[in-house]
């Protein structure tokens, strides 16, 4: 199970509205960082992912493994998730 | 051996076209099924803005216009399952088998809207510094390059509308566009009035290659390497990024191996009807031979097969 979640987003990104509405209907809480809002942590999401594009999902475990999933990728975020 | 559930309609796709159509359908009680693999609204949930879809007199963002057809076909009944379309045939009792990623799903009429994607240059660069410096949606990744320089490849009207956004964030871009613009007349009109600082065309420009080196120990874009076809030499762009907008190609690569017919470039061939090589699979929007890729037209396809979708269904 997921202890944390964190989404990078922008204002306009429509796959962020995707990665947000499936983890609302899962139930899922998450931390979201606008970078639109806070640029200041843009480069925090380029550290993470290694791209220049958002979404960037970071799923931290139980036992704080992470999973990083780039963009609206469910074959990736769902076994993420567990 | 329980019995399988045949669809009245099972739609590929969720852009435009197939809302448009499932709109239609699902207000003549004719159960509609979408398949989408990425985002509900298609294209347009990644177009900043759209200006030539009527009803809206100061125009619309792409998002809420996608989001708006979603909620319409919902309403009536529409259901959208997220998932990709992977292969599509008629069995011998009529019904039509379509392979999905969650299994397989029959139905009696088909769909087949799966519009674009964006097409590549091709060129030494472009794929390895993908999401990496190399980008083709302006709303998804724009914002990394506030007060960066970018050039932006492509004349037609979605480069030109695209170049102009970017310019919220950028600081400078260089245009290069192969030949001359294919944009329409009132967009290069702004470009050329309203950006002219922020903005520079370089048309007669091809693009060769993308050039990039490891910064922080991060991949990242340095410049942009072309041809001035006039003089034929080379030119050289500083950057930290590439947005690319030079075209679309029409998501049909899972058809190639089926009955369903496409055109010498990959379009879906159809009849007057709308009706494809194979009967009751029928094909809107964007990826039909012939399409005028608008979300209009692509709007106004999905209504017109869905009518003769019915008939069909009417026998
Ligand atoms: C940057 C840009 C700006 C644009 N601006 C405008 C504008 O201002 N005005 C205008 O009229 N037009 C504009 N267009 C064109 C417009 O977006 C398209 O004409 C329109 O979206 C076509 O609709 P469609 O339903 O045919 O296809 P699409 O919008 O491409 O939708 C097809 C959907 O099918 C899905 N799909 C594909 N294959 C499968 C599969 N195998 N299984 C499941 N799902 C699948 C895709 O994920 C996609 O969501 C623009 C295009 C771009 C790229």
């Amino acid at each position: 199970m997921a202890k944390k979640i964190t989404i990078y987003t922008t204002n306009t990104c429509a796959y962020c509205g995707m990665v947000k509405k499936y983890l609302g209907n899962k139930g899922h809480e998450f931390e979201e960082i606008n970078i639109d809002q806070q640029p200041h942590r843009q480069q925090e999401a380029l550290e993470i992912s290694g791209a220049l594009t958002v979404p960037v999902t970071v799923v931290t475990r139980e036992d704080d493994s992470q999973s990083v999933i780039v963009g609206w990728n469910l074959s990736q975020l769902a076994p993420a998730l567990g | 051996m329980s019995e399988q559930k045949v669809n009245d309609l099972v739609i590929i796709g969720a852009g435009p076209a197939a809302l448009s159509a499932a709109i239609y359908t699902t207000r003549e009680d004719i159960q509609t099924l979408l398949y989408e693999k990425a985002v509900p609204g298609g294209l347009i949930s990644t177009t900043d803005w759209v200006d030539n879809y009527p009803g809206f007199p100061d125009g619309i963002a792409g998002l809420e216009l996608a989001e708006n057809m979603r909620k319409q076909a919902e309403r009536f009944g529409a259901v959208i399952e997220m998932g990709e379309v992977t292969d599509v045939k008629k069995e011998a009792n009529g019904n039509i088998k379509l392979d999905t990623t969650d299994g397989e799903v029959f139905a009696k009429t088909v769909l087949i809207a799966t519009g674009s994607g964006y097409r590549k240059i091709g060129v030494p660069g472009e794929e390895e510094y993908y999401a990496r410096g190399v980008h083709y949606c302006a709303t998804c990744d724009g914002a990394f390059y506030r007060d960066k320089k970018l050039v932006v490849v492509g004349g037609g009207n979605s480069a030109v509308q695209e170049a102009i956004f970017l310019t919220r964030f950028a600081s400078h871009i260089d245009m290069l566009v192969r030949s001359d613009f294919r944009a329409s007349d009132i967009l290069v009109d702004r470009l050329e009035k309203e950006f002219k600082d922020k903005i520079t065309v370089h048309k007669q420009t091809t693009t060769d290659q993308i050039i990039g080196e490891k910064i922080d120990n991060i991949d990242r874009v340095t410049k942009v390497v072309g041809t001035d076809k006039a003089s034929g030499k080379q030119v050289e762009f500083q950057t930290d990024g590439v947005f690319v907008f030079v075209g679309l190609d029409p998501n049909t690569g899972f058809l190639k191996e089926t009955a369903v017919e496409l055109d010498e470039i990959d379009f879906v061939k159809s009849d007057d009807s709308l009706e494809t090589s194979i009967s009751g699979v029928f094909v809107a929007g964007d990826c039909r031979s012939g399409a005028t890729m608008q979300i209009a037209t692509a709007v106004g396809e999905g209504a017109t097969a869905a009518l003769r979708i019915r008939e069909y269904l009417e026998g």
